[in-house]
This record gives structure tokens, C-alpha cells and sequence, in this order.
């Protein structure tokens, strides 16, 4: 089986109703997407499914043949950061980061679609679980993504 | 491990810097000079090398420098902390700092906040020992007093002559000559690094995805392995199970069955519950034998228990506090006020799962572990394998959270045991539903406190009787004194003439463990709470209240006071809202938190701010500072609302994020920081100290706001 992640077409011996979150993992080696809950609440696991935030813990990947998936892994480009990752930095978000890859992938998405979220907006398009309490942060990181006046 | 256990055990640690003490030590120094290096100045100078200065200061060839820390990064930034100390001292700049994981000989037990207070000393006296070592050997090189030179940036110059050398052009020639026992250390009008807000050094990782958590190591011809315990806490296995479909192993390890395949979704899938449907018939087919006594290991017997203790419990001695004649001033107090709160079995709550990688050889082991006590890890190798712990080494990876959860062997020791089978490397994990339904959990506990009051509402007397699981008991470290579960009862901050402390201990064998301010994240509930409920019976402003029990503290009433202030206490709270406030001192540092509260409907609470006035003495890195006490007060606020694992029959309640609450973004309150830095040098940690005063704060805003006490967490 042939899948496309980060614009790679990855060539995957497993069985077909592997989750993708597995076969990232194990297979390929990219780690950044994280296993959290397995039951698809806490969004660790989350990659982009023709530009849409999902969750790869249950997506099988014989259903992922035909789509384009990016992973955090992807996010950059020849190694420059997106504006959204280098806003994580300039806020120092992550703690101990473990759900931030799913957080990020959600953070991209709205970023990309919407020049100026809301608070209401951000808090509906971060559904992530955070046990570090990092929730400010990543407000601040996506108001600083987009020009609007961090909130402190 | 107790406070003064990981305290007595850095203190040792750090007590001395000569090459005898590094070498002989078990545990470790910090960046202790080994001078192990015995490199050639000229092979130094070639394109690429790297010269280990010191046992954990490596100066690379590209001028920048990486520190070895013997910690757990786990989100509060110790590992940016502590080399910004070195920085400092060794004259570079922040951009040159590089961070590793040091060996376990060089590590310690991650736990108490101790991380950067204790070793904050220590690591700068390394880093000026270096600063040091480098300069005389640049003054050599160039022909020159060392006392004619200076550094800065990582470049050494001199008065005398135009010449320059960079540390990577001496440190081969550094690392040959003995350390100062003594160096000169940079004064604090001084500092650069320490005190600004560096930016972490761990955070790039985490935003690329390359940063490894311990679930994410990868080794050759390593395999996969999942866990499931007896569902009954203590149950074990009545048969080993047959081999699941795809699987190449199944262990009985007596208390856990484990099955091992090439990648983790085969035994992920086997031992989780609630993930598919395809291995529910194996899984439920599995035989437990259930525990003695299991039916003492339910919540309700627990209580009960608890209660008779708290009534006719004989108390263990020492006493932990006891000052003047707190019992007979209550029974005489004209007013008095008495209550008893009581706290859950908590679940630790990280995102990453348990897990360890080992590999193991003849007469050698490597593990690669998110462990807050890699010390212990080589221990527990060392104890099944029969493997010299000298030939054990472990690489603390990134953890993906520990809240003290990581600080436990438990799934160390079964990587161990199902590495020895399988002979090849193994990565064992737990599915999340056996984290959280297989914790050593946060105590249970009862506590019940009295103040006696004089005509006029002052109090006189503080009583506190903490009846509650403890872990040290149950490892065999204590008696029956109290120790850690009395913390934050003992050396309560109010002046109050007469007190009295006593620890009854519930002898219940449902596992627990440190939580993330341990014994603070019972007590301070129960007397911040007590303080406002006897303030009612005073007649007082809960603030004021506290202001006058606080006279003369300087440190505490700078923390009230400004918290009060964040909140806007004196002007009150708009229609429908309600202010709380609480204090929590402990770890060194002082912290008091204010909130707003409203009741949009019953069953409902919506936090609206929280205002946190911390004093840590001194703020090593403000923006870590800061982001500590926003994590610690979510975090609080998720245990207090919703935090609790309950037991019917030793089976715990809690399995998964679907009966496991955490707060999410939108729920959480706009949260605003103050730091009062009333230390000269003085440290105090912040990894825990925001957490206590949630509870507390939480309670008495529900309080003012509708008439009903809270007693028992959480509150839904």
C-alpha cells in the first residue's frame, strides 16, 4: 500500500486496518504524532487529511489510499517554521509538548482559514486536552499568528 | 521520597566539586569536574571535534556549549533553568547554549521543586570553574597573565596584546587543568541570563515534531509490548492466556499479562479497553484471580474506615506540630469553628503513557525511559537482570508529563521482564485505560481542622488531624508519623499561639504516590477553606481576616495583599460573581490565588479569573515563572472540579478521557501573574506551589457566591 504524507508517497507493508497513528509511528518513524487516548477525544493524534484536522488514531489506513496527509513533520518548510510554529516559539507554549503536535495541526488549520479568530473561534477549534495548562499560550500564539494584540 | 529526602540527597550530591567525590559518588554531582578529558589540543582545533570540559560541559567546535543536566524535563523548564546558571557564569551568550540528558550517575530525583533551588549554586559554580579553567589556558595560549583577560560570548581576549581565543580553541588544552576550588561568581547587578526570559531550549523540538518523548524511541530490531493488569488492583493472572492473533509473545508477568508483537498496534490492541472491538473476546477471556481483601478496596468500606479514624484513631508519634495547649484553648474558646474536608484518589493525568525501552546484553542494559528518577531505574534493572548497575545506562528522554507519576518503577520493572524473555530490545507501553485505572494515586484522605476563637474572633488555636493513605508507609520508608501527608499542615503561616497537628494513617493498600504538591494538594483545601469558614463565624473579611493573622510576615501579606489586588477584592464583585481567595506556602515559595466565579446554572460553575501573586524568592526565568502558575492553576482546577478515582472491589473507576475530565481550552479562566521577587539570592521552587491554593480559593468563591460550602472534592 501506497499513502502520501507530507507530499511523500510512502510505500507501507501492514495490515490494512492498521491505524494510521501506528503506521506513522512505527513504520515511518514520525513520532510527532502522539497516541493519547485512543478512543478520539484528546486530539493528540490529530494530522491533516486533505487539509483537514482528524484523528489519526482511528483512521485505517487502508482508508487513507487516496489522500493527502501532513503530519507536524510537515508543517515546516526546508526546515523554515510556519508562522504558527514560530509563534509557539515566541510565546514559549509547550510545556512538556506532548499534545502540542495535535495542537498545532489544529492551530494551522484555523490560521489558515481565518485571518482573524476569535476568542470564541480558537476556543471551538482547539479541542485539544492539555494536562500542562498551557490554554493561554496557545491563545496568545494564535493571536500573535495572525497580528492581533496578545492577550497577557 | 520525602522533601528532605531529595533534599539531603542534592545536598550530598552537591556538597563538593573535587574529582574524588564526582568519581566515588553514586548518585551524582552536577556538572561536577571530572576533567575526564585528555584530548590533544591539536586534535581539538581539527574541523568537528568536540572537548568534554567537564563531567557535563561540552565545549563543540562550532563555539557553542551543551550542558548536561541530570534532571526531568517535563514541561517546567528546569533544563533551560539550570544551564541558563551555567551560562551565566561561563560568559556565553544565550543563542551558544546547547542542552543534553546527563548520565544516571549524574542524576537525581526530579520531585520536591527542588530542580533549579538546588542546584542553582552548584551550576553556577561549574560554569565559572569552567569560565576559569578556559581563560588560563587562553592566557597560556596567548602569553599572558590570566588576570590580564576577559570573556564574553565564548570568546577569551586580553589587555596586553591584540590577541583573541575562543573556547573551542582551548578546551582541550582547559580540560587538563584542575578546576578552581573556588572561582569568582558573577555578581547578581551583573547578570545577563539569570533572571530574563531565555527562551527554552527544549521548545523547537516540540513544535517540529522531532523532540522524543519516551513512547517515541526507536532501536534496531526492537519490538513492541503492551501491558493489561488485573483489573482488580493486586488480582493476578490464573492461567497465561493463549497467543493473540499477530502476536509473538504472551508473559505472564502475575500481576499483568504482556503481548509483544513487531509493531505497537497488535498488543495495543489486545490489552486496551474501548479501542476496537477485535480483541474484546481475548481480552475478556483472560482469568484474574482476585485479591485478598479485595472488598476493603472500595470507596465506601474506605470512608468508613476513614471516619472511625478520624473519631478513635490513635495518632502517630511524634506528633508533627504541637505548640502550647492547642486542645485545651479550643475547648475554652468562647468561638469556635470545626470542620472536615475530604479529598479523592487522584489520577496523575499525563498525555504521555507509561513506557520504557530496554535492551538488554550479556553483562550490559540500556534503557531509554521518561523517568523524574533515573538513579532508581538502573537500581531496578540492576535488581532483576542481576546487571552491575555501573553497566546500566539510562537515557532520560523528554516526558510527556510526570506530575510525580514518572518517578515510579512499576513499568520500568515489567520492560525489564519482558525484555529477559524476548531477548531483543523491548518498548513497553500501557494503554491509557491501565494508566488510569492502574495510577498510585493521589491519597485519599479526611482532614479535619478546629479553630478556637477569642469574644473578639481572634483566633487562638489550630487543630488539624490528617487521616489518609500514605506513600511512604506503604513503601516502608515511615512509621506511622505522617511526614509528607502532613505537609502544608505543619508550619501554617498564621500567628496563632497554640497548635496542634496529628497524622492517624488509613491503612488502605489502594496504591498512591506523589501528586504534584503531594501532602500541600490535600491540606492546603482544608485550612485555606477553615480559615474563611472561621472568618465567617468571626464576623471578618476573609482577607482581612487573614491580614491580621499574618502581621509581620512581610513575605505572605506582599502575596495576599496583592492578589486582593489583582482581583479587585475591596471594590467586590459584579452582580451574580464572587471573589475567593487563598494562600499556599511551601517548596520555598509563597503563593496566593484570587478568583472570580459565577453560577450560570446548577451543576455548573464558570471560572472567570484567576490572579496569582507568587513569591519565589527570586524568578531564575520569569516567563517560566509565569507559565508554571498558569499550568498549575488548570491543572487544580481540573482535579478540584472534577478530579477523583473511586474503587469497588479494588477496581478503579477511572480508565479513559471519556470518565477522566480535563479542562479545556474554553473552559479555562483568563489568568493573570504577578511576581513578587522578595529574595536576594533566595530560591524557591515553582513546579507545584500554584496548585495547593486552587482547591481552597475555588471553595471559598463558591461560598460567597451561593451560601454552600464545599467540603469534599471535587465538586462535581
Amino acid at each position: 500500500m501506497t499513502i502520501n504524507v507530507n507530499g511523500v508517497a510512502r510505500t507501507v507493508d501492514v495490515d490494512p486496518a492498521t491505524p494510521l497513528l501506528w503506521v506513522l509511528r512505527d513504520v515511518l518513524g514520525l513520532t510527532g504524532t502522539k497516541y493519547g487516548c485512543g478512543i478520539e477525544i484528546c486530539n493528540a493524534c490529530n494530522v491533516w487529511i486533505d487539509g483537514s484536522a482528524e484523528k489519526s488514531c482511528h483512521l485505517l489506513i487502508k482508508d487513507v489510499l487516496t489522500v493527502k496527509i501532513v503530519t507536524v513533520e510537515g508543517l515546516a518548510t526546508n526546515g523554515v517554521l510556519s508562522k504558527i510554529q514560530q509563534a509557539f516559539i515566541d510565546e514559549q507554549t509547550p510545556q512538556c509538548g506532548y499534545c502540542q503536535s495535535g495542537v498545532l495541526m489544529r492551530a494551522a488549520k484555523l490560521v489558515s482559514g481565518n485571518a482573524k479568530p476569535t476568542d470564541a473561534q480558537i476556543d471551538s477549534a482547539i479541542a485539544n486536552l492539555c494536562a500542562c495548562g498551557t490554554y493561554p499560550r496557545i491563545r496568545a500564539a494564535i493571536k500573535r499568528a495572525t497580528g492581533q494584540a496578545a492577550v497577557k | 521520597m520525602t522533601e528532605q529526602m531529595i533534599k539531603n540527597e542534592t545536598e550530598s550530591v552537591n556538597s563538593g566539586f573535587s574529582r574524588r567525590s564526582f568519581m566515588a559518588g553514586s548518585a551524582g554531582a552536577v556538572l561536577a569536574f571530572t576533567l575526564e578529558s585528555s584530548m590533544p589540543g591539536s586534535v581539538a582545533q581539527a574541523a568537528g571535534a568536540a572537548t568534554k570540559i567537564g563531567g557535563n560541559l561540552t565545549i563543540n567546535a562550532d563555539n557553542t556549549v551543551t550542558v548536561a543536566f541530570g534532571g526531568a524535563e517535563m514541561g517546567q523548564g528546569i533544563m533551560t533553568g539550570l544551564a541558563q546558571c551555567v551560562a551565566e557564569e561561563l560568559m556565553v551568550d544565550w543563542t551558544q547554549v546547547r542542552t543534553e540528558s546527563a548520565p544516571w550517575t549524574q542524576s537525581y530525583i526530579t520531585g520536591g521543586s527542588f530542580g533549579v533551588r538546588a542546584n542553582f549554586l552548584a551550576m553556577r559554580t561549574a560554569g565559572a570553574q569552567a569560565r576559569d579553567m578556559l581563560i588560563a589556558a587562553a592566557a597560556t595560549s596567548m602569553g599572558v597573565a590570566p588576570s590580564s583577560c576577559s570573556a564574553s560570548a565564548g570568546v577569551i581576549s586580553n589587555t596586553v596584546n591584540s590577541q583573541t581565543r575562543t573556547y573551542a580553541s582551548v578546551a582541550a588544552a582547559a580540560a587538563l587543568l584542575t578546576a578552581p576550588a573556588s572561582p569568582a561568581l558573577t555578581p547578581k547587578a551583573n547578570w545577563r541570563i539569570i533572571g530574563t526570559r531565555a527562551n527554552r531550549t527544549d521548545i523547537r523540538g516540540k513544535v517540529d515534531g522531532s523532540a522524543i518523548f519516551g513512547l517515541d524511541v526507536q532501536v534496531p530490531g526492537m519490538v513492541y509490548a503492551a501491558v493489561r493488569h488485573s483489573p482488580a488492583i493486586g488480582g493476578t493472572l490464573a492461567a497465561t492466556p493463549k497467543l493473540p492473533t499477530g502476536a509473538t509473545h504472551v508473559i505472564n508477568l502475575g500481576n499483568a499479562v504482556a503481548v509483544v508483537a513487531a509493531n505497537s498496534w497488535i498488543p495495543l490492541d489486545y490489552c486496551a479497553i474501548g479501542i476496537s472491538s477485535t480483541s474484546s473476546t481475548w481480552r475478556d477471556g483472560i482469568k484474574w484471580t482476585a485479591p485478598a481483601g479485595a472488598a476493603a478496596m472500595t470507596s465506601a468500606a474506605i470512608l468508613t474506615t476513614a471516619n472511625t479514624l478520624m473519631a478513635s484513631g490513635t495518632p502517630g508519634t511524634p506528633l508533627p506540630e504541637n505548640i502550647g495547649t492547642a486542645s485545651a484553648t479550643y475547648t475554652a474558646a468562647p468561638k469556635k469553628f470545626e470542620g472536615t474536608y475530604q479529598v479523592p484518589f487522584l489520577p496523575h493525568v499525563m498525555m504521555e503513557v507509561p513506557n520504557c525501552t530496554v535492551s538488554l546484553s550479556a553483562n550490559s542494559a540500556e534503557v531509554w525511559v521518561p523517568t523524574q528518577a533515573a538513579g532508581w531505574v538502573a537500581a531496578t534493572v540492576s535488581s532483576l537482570t542481576g546487571i552491575p548497575a555501573a553497566n546500566v545506562t539510562v537515557h532520560i528522554t523528554l516526558l510527556g508529563g510526570g506530575f510525580g507519576r514518572k518517578i515510579e518503577q512499576d513499568f520500568v520493572a515489567e520492560a525489564v521482564k519482558v525484555a529477559k524473555v524476548v531477548g531483543k530490545p523491548v518498548k513497553l507501553f500501557w494503554p491509557r485505560d491501565e494508566d488510569f485505572s492502574h495510577d498510585q494515586y493521589r491519597p485519599f484522605g479526611l482532614i479535619r481542622v478546629r479553630l478556637g476563637m477569642n469574644a473578639s474572633g481572634t483566633p487562638t488555636s489550630f487543630q488539624a488531624r490528617n487521616v489518609s493513605v500514605s506513600p511512604l508507609f506503604q513503601r516502608g520508608w515511615i512509621g506511622a508519623t505522617g511526614n509528607d501527608n502532613v505537609d502544608g499542615l505543619v508550619g501554617t503561616p498564621y500567628n496563632i499561639p497554640n497548635k496542634l497537628v496529628e497524622f492517624v494513617r488509613h491503612p488502605s493498600t489502594i496504591p498512591v504516590g506523589f501528586w504534584r504538591s503531594v501532602g500541600e494538594s490535600m491540606n492546603c483545601f482544608a485550612v485555606e477553606s477553615a480559615i474563611d469558614e472561621a472568618a465567617l463565624v468571626a464576623g471578618q473579611d476573609p482577607v482581612a481576616f487573614r491580614r491580621a493573622l499574618l502581621a509581620g510576615k512581610t513575605r505572605e501579606l506582599a502575596v495576599l495583599n496583592a492578589a486582593a489586588s489583582m482581583i479587585g477584592w475591596d471594590a467586590g464583585a459584579p452582580t451574580g460573581h464572587a471573589y475567593g481567595i487563598a494562600l499556599a506556602t511551601g517548596f520555598g515559595s509563597l503563593a496566593c490565588l484570587a478568583v472570580e466565579v459565577s453560577q450560570p446554572a446548577a451543576g455548573s460553575l464558570t471560572i472567570h479569573r484567576a490572579c496569582m501573586a507568587v513569591d519565589p524568592g527570586m524568578a531564575v526565568n520569569p516567563t517560566q515563572v509565569e507559565a508554571q502558575m498558569q499550568g498549575g492553576i488548570i491543572q487544580g482546577l481540573t482535579s478540584s472540579l472534577w478530579g477523583k478515582t473511586t474503587f469497588t472491589n479494588g477496581k478503579a473507576s477511572t480508565s479513559n478521557f471519556n470518565n477522566v475530565r480535563l479542562m479545556k481550552m474554553s473552559e479555562a479562566p483568563a489568568i493573570q501573574v504577578q511576581i513578587i521577587e522578595s529574595g536576594a539570592e533566595f530560591l524557591g521552587g515553582i513546579g507545584e506551589v500554584a496548585v495547593p491554593p486552587v482547591a481552597p480559593a475555588l471553595a471559598n468563591a463558591y461560598a460567597r457566591l451561593n451560601g454552600t460550602r464545599v467540603r469534599t472534592l471535587p465538586f462535581f
